[in-house]
């Protein structure tokens, strides 16, 4: 009987020990920093060679959005793949490039381009175009190389084309993986159908593809007068073709994947950018996975693939009016116009649009970017928060007068008021970006702590010129951060500036790797949302303080 | 005590759990090596197999069964049907189907499809088929009374092609030749069966089983983005038809002429449709079998009547439809006036004396068909309740 209340004793002392233990162990999981943060790059640690190519249904995309809820239906969730300091790990969705690092005119306008456009003049089709419903087909050059090629739409000469020539370059600003599109010139004759190129006609039978198919194809392109078809050329991009990605949950055969897609800010952000461009058509098929080697082990990149569903054209005709305005199936504008015998009126009928073909319905007058649709919803747009909007809206902001209008002329528009046109609507497009969404969260940004602890920071909204200063001034309230215990303890009293400039109204903690808190809320400002205060946090290291945080918007 | 130290070895090692990180890099190692153990190939649910399945079936139609939804004969009701198709050449594909109705009007139909040739410009269609429509309706000639009710039983072997030119960009021709082969008999409905009430002069051809080389030529103008389904175009379009028999005892020519207009308000938020069409009989001394008389009455014509409510010679058809357009992939609301009759002779083809109906309809559809319609008509004898799998026009 001894023995085993002996034992029991053992027991409850060594479970006592473990409860005790594990509550005092400065665990990984419980730090609020860790030494490694801010991530600059997201982790890719497995080897996905495994992953299988898959095939999205068209109509099953569509559907699944349309009429489901996919994704995690939990709200107000922050972005989980930004870094402590609320920005985007570069990673094989996103690569940092504008607003983040210098960017010329000329470095924008290459974008993704590395080198020439397709070798020689005589080009081997080699099959039929596999995805969209824009003509063209795939074909090599002379030195062997894969080129997709798609053309402008019969009777829409230059829209498709000039569509995905600037925007390729702005998505690729943007920074997201881009396929490299030339613009070339397609001379029938000059053609030859490689032995190996098949088709699958309306019979579902694949066959060998013969000179007709061509001709189809070129058929319902536009010809010029020359008798040549203007195209866009794209280079293959590296790696085995997996099949797209979806705008919510994960690969579950990419082991590297563990952020649920309409968790990704990237893809949130895409909600600001599609506004700014009317990228409409946001389905799984628009986009491309690839299998890469890269560091010994296989990683699935993830191109936005297909961007030409831009401004105001598709890939076979105009944009149809309500694209961009409404989700091709709503119910609550459905309901009020089914019973009101149409006179239900949403701005998209009455707008008006500048006539150019080769632009199409693409305007920036009326245009509201909270109001702006894709095509169906998309769950990441979804759960996007004013944070992520914020950071999209930044990276709009980033594009100058000038490099839009030189990736407008990127277009290569014979009219040179279809290029003036783009550029104007991009302009005011994204001018509402600014106002709408560099408002809606306190817009406080570039936060820096001097050595002698005077702190200063920036206002984004007031930088880009869509707000005044708060008349007030900022407030700020300083604390110690327990990065254990997440606990901030205050220093001092609060400190105010009127020019978002101040000190620290206490001596700082000097010690290494000692965390200091700091919130940022305008006082009496315009937008009420610039109260809530940005949170930043500095680390102590090098005799100086180091961002490691920041906090736009409450956890969820 | 060495259980003691095996106890407080034990709560070490459980106090330093091994997914602990210090790095944010090892955490995110962790959730990903968590991943790699539990990764597999995606596989699609059973609600996207399905719906893969559906469209594959619906839009690509490949070769093998499939269902068939169509119409036997006016008036036949709600009609289930399936098919086996074959194709041989890359837009040529044979068919064999059937039909059966609510109220047994049975078709069984073999053909061939072939389309696309000429640059996409020239279809080519066969067809062999029987059908049998137990019930037809038959009325009597004219507007008159619907107190004289009666059916018949109409039986129809044919076998024929036709082809389809648009050889410019919204020009459309038509050319085909089909044997018909017509045997009547006894209604099964529950009116009285047509021999009971109508003879030889009120319902002309009664009694015979004509068989004919039905020819027709038809020329026009369509711009209309489908013939299906608009919301702008038009039709405009003339068919000449002629019945020619053996002995020539029935034998006829007709025309047709059509016009359909859609007029779009306000980026179709609203679209007037109309649609005038005329069938006249050529020579007024050819004699018509009562069943291949031009009429009116049905949920394409007059919509509020029951199919092939009137029946002559010539007959005469407006309708005039306000839509309004909830959703533009799928949603059509309507109000529809159609306004016509039939007359034995082409100078009573006037606007006066028009037999007229009213209603409302609601309509899915794709881009380039119109899947259900769903209208509620009222005319001078009541309601009509209108189930199609067309457009109206």
């Amino acid at each position: 009987m001894a023995r085993r209340r002996h034992r029991l004793a053992c027991v409850l002392l060594s479970v006592t020990g473990v409860c005790l233990l594990h509550a005092a162990s400065p665990r990984g999981g419980s730090v609020r920093f860790y030494s490694d943060d801010p991530q600059r790059r997201e982790p890719e640690t497995q080897d996905a060679s495994n992953v299988q190519p898959w095939d999205i249904d068209l109509f099953w995309d569509l559907a699944e959005n349309l009429f489901g809820s996919p994704g995690d239906k939990t709200s107000n969730v922050k972005a989980r793949n930004v870094n402590t300091i609320d920005e985007v790990p570069d990673s094989n969705w996103f690569t940092n490039r504008i607003l983040a690092q210098p960017l010329s005119i000329e470095e924008v306008v290459r974008g993704p381009v590395a080198g020439p456009g397709p070798a020689g003049t005589a080009w081997s089709v080699i099959g039929a175009k596999q995805a969209g419903f824009a003509p063209g087909f795939t074909m090599q050059d002379a030195k062997g190389e894969t080129w997709f090629v798609s053309f402008d739409a019969n009777g829409l000469p230059e829209a498709a084309t000039g569509a995905i020539l600037v925007a390729n370059r702005i998505f690729w600003a943007l920074g997201y993986w881009q396929v490299e599109n030339h613009l070339v010139r397609i001379q029938p004759g000059a053609l030859v159908i490689d032995d190996r190129a098949t088709v699958v006609p309306p019979s579902g039978t694949r066959r060998a593809m013969k000179y007709s198919d061509l001709q189809d194809v070129l058929r319902r392109a536009h010809r010029s007068a020359d008798g040549t078809y203007r195209a866009v050329a794209a280079r293959a991009v590296p790696g085995r073709a997996l099949g797209g990605f979806r705008y919510h949950g994960t690969r579950p055969d990419d082991p590297n994947d563990i952020v649920p897609h309409e968790h990704r800010r990237e893809l949130r952000a895409l909600k600001v950018f599609g506004a700014w461009t009317n990228l409409v058509d946001m389905k799984a098929g628009n986009t491309l996975d690839t299998l890469i080697t890269e560091n010994g082990k296989g990683v699935v990149r993830h191109y936005l693939q297909d961007v030409g569903s831009t401004f105001g054209t598709g890939a076979t005709a105009l944009r149809e009016y309500d694209e961009g305005w409404e989700y091709l199936f709503e119910g609550d504008p459905i309901w009020k116009r089914l019973v009101s015998m149409g006179f239900y009126l949403q701005p998209w009928q009455t707008v008006k649009y500048v006539d150019n073909p080769a632009i199409g319905r693409f305007e920036g007058a009326v245009f509201d970017p909270v109001d702006w649709k894709p095509r169906v919803p998309t769950a990441a747009f979804l759960r996007a928060r004013g944070d992520d909007t914020f950071w999209a809206a930044r990276r709009v902001m980033a594009f100058g007068d000038d490099l839009i209008r030189a990736m407008a002329a990127e277009g290569k528009y014979r009219d040179e008021a279809a290029a003036r046109l783009l550029g104007n609507v991009l302009i005011e497009r994204r001018d509402a970006i600014g106002r709408t969404y560099l408002n809606a969260v306190n817009p406080v940004i570039n936060a820096r702590l001097a050595a002698d602890g005077t702190l200063t920071f920036e206002n984004a909204a007031v930088i880009a010129g869509v707000a005044a200063e708060p008349a007030g001034g900022y407030v700020i309230h300083w604390a110690r951060f327990d990065n254990a215990a997440g606990v901030a303890t205050a220093i001092g009293s609060p400190t105010a500036t009127m020019d978002r400039r101040t000190t620290a109204p206490a001596p700082l903690p000097q010690t290494v790797d000692a965390i200091v808190k700091v919130q940022i809320a305008a006082v009496r400002p315009v937008e009420s949302s610039w109260t809530v205060p940005v949170e930043v946090y500095f680390r102590r290291r090098g005799g100086g303080w180091t961002l490691v945080g920041v906090e736009r918007l409450p956890q969820s | 005590m060495r259980t003691i130290l095996y106890g407080v070895c034990l709560a070490v090692v459980l106090a330093s759990p091994a997914h602990a990180q210090d790095t944010r890099e090892a955490e995110w190692a962790a959730e990903q090596n968590r991943k790699a153990v539990e990764s597999k190939p995606y596989e699609p649910g059973a609600a996207e197999k399905w719906f893969s399945t559906a469209r594959r079936e619906l839009l690509e139609q490949p070769s093998g069964f499939y269902p068939y939804f169509a119409s036997v004969y006016s008036g036949g009701g709600f009609t289930l049907g399936a098919g086996y198709r074959q194709f041989s050449g890359d837009r040529t594909h044979s068919d064999v189907k059937g039909l059966y109705s609510l109220k047994g009007y049975k078709l069984l139909e073999a053909s061939t499809d072939s389309w696309g040739h000429a640059d996409g410009r020239l279809d080519l269609h066969g067809r062999f088929g029987w059908r049998d429509a137990t019930q037809v309706a038959y009325y009597g000639l004219g507007i008159g009374d619907s107190s004289l009710e009666s059916n018949f039983r109409m039986k129809q072997l044919y076998v024929g092609g036709d082809l389809q030119m648009r050889p410019f960009r919204f020009g459309v021709f038509g050319a085909g030749v089909t044997y018909e082969d017509y045997t009547l008999e006894d209604g099964t409905g529950s009116s009285p069966s047509i021999e009971q009430i109508f003879t030889v002069d009120t319902a002309p051809g009664l009694g015979e089983n004509p068989k004919y080389v039905h020819t027709t030529l038809s020329a026009g103008m369509d711009w209309r983005p489908a013939a299906g389904y608009a919301r702008r175009g038009g039709l405009y379009q003339i068919t000449y038809h002629t019945f020619a028999e053996s002995d020539d005892t029935y034998g006829f020519d007709r025309i047709d002429g059509e016009i359909v207009q859609h007029v779009p308000i306000l980026r179709e938020t609203w679209v007037v449709s109309l649609r005038g069409l005329v069938q006249t009989t050529l020579d007024d001394d050819d004699r018509v079998p009562f069943f291949l008389m031009p009429s009116l009455g049905s949920g394409s014509t007059l919509r509020a009547y029951p199919s092939s409510r009137f029946r002559d010679r010539h007959s005469l058809l407006l309708s005039g439809e306000f839509r309004w357009i909830p959703n533009r992939l799928g949603i059509d609301m309507a109000i529809f006036y159609d306004a016509g009759k039939v007359t034995p002779r082409w100078k009573d083809l006037s606007l006066d004396g028009l037999k007229s109906d009213v209603g409302v309809g609601v309509r899915f559809h794709t881009p380039l068909a119109t899947v259900l319609r769903i209208e509620l008509a009222k005319g001078s004898e009541g309601f009509n309740l209108v189930f199609a799998g067309s457009a109206a026009f």
